[in-house]
């Protein structure tokens, strides 16, 4: 099932399936690129940002951000 | 070579190695125009005092805040300079984003393979001499906390070559699109 990076829960696991191409270029450089692993670390409350897992290292994204995103979830 | 910059992500240990390579002699400075600090100093190479210089940490060349802004003009204001690329070991594959972007401008580059301890203690296996092989510029694990490696680091500065991005994506049979055949 696909759904944007946002509106993943707390601890669910997914692949990135598409980023938007405006973003791409903007976040490869924080090793987030289509066909990596992620996992939803932290939510913070009031449109905070999101805080994933990828390749064993933390990294916090913006909700507009993670709009953006659209990962396909494991089940 | 008249210059020494130390690049690399946020928190790979560029500080820390530039303290110990530069050692006491460090000293503070403020880069004009702007509110971010670079530090400098001097290490001694081949019997001469070289600047080094502790660039601001970057994602990429493509700046998103002022900090990045400062480091990316740092690197294009010094055209002759040698670029030691830190990269956190633990998390190679943001750091060669950078190192790659480097690279590509142009500039003669050695990567210091940095928080080798934490990789290890991850379970993060390394082949830094293959790594040597396909970059084709010297890749040198370093502790920079406990100054491991850092010797080889300093001898092999002198390594540092430009290398075409071009013989890079042969070695690893891929292209500009970042698909792989």
């Amino acid at each position: 099932m696909d759904k944007k990076l946002s509106e993943m829960r707390y601890e669910e696991e997914g692949r990135i399936k598409k980023i938007e191409e405006s973003l791409r270029a903007q976040i490869a450089g924080m090793g987030i690129r289509e066909g990596k692993d992620i996992k939803m670390m932290t939510k913070q409350p009031i449109k905070g940002p999101v805080v994933v897992s990828v390749d064993r290292s933390n990294t916090s994204i913006g909700l507009g951000l993670a709009d953006k995103i659209i990962v396909e979830v494991k089940r | 070579m008249n210059k020494i910059l130390l690049m690399g992500q946020p928190n790979v240990g560029k500080s820390v190695l530039f303290n110990r390579l530069a050692g006491a002699r460090a000293i503070e400075s403020n880069y004009p125009g702007t509110t971010v600090d670079y530090t400098k100093g001097h290490l001694m190479l081949d019997g001469k005092s070289v600047e080094i210089i502790d660039v601001p940490g970057t994602f990429s060349l493509d700046p998103k805040d002022r900090a990045e802004e400062v480091a990316v003009k740092m690197l294009e204001g010094e055209k002759d300079a040698v670029v030691v690329c830190v990269i956190d070991a633990s998390k190679v594959e943001r750091g060669l984003y950078l190192t790659l972007e480097v690279i590509e401008k142009g500039y003669p580059v050695i990567v210091a393979l940095n928080m080798w301890d934490v990789a290890k203690g991850g379970n993060i296996k390394i082949n830094a001499p293959r790594l040597e092989q396909i970059l084709g510029v010297p890749v040198v694990p370093t502790v920079a906390t406990r100054g491991e490696g850092l010797r080889e680091l300093v001898v092999r500065i002198r390594e540092a070559e430009p290398v075409e991005i071009e013989e890079i994506l042969n070695s690893v049979g891929g292209n500009r699109s970042g698909t792989y055949s």
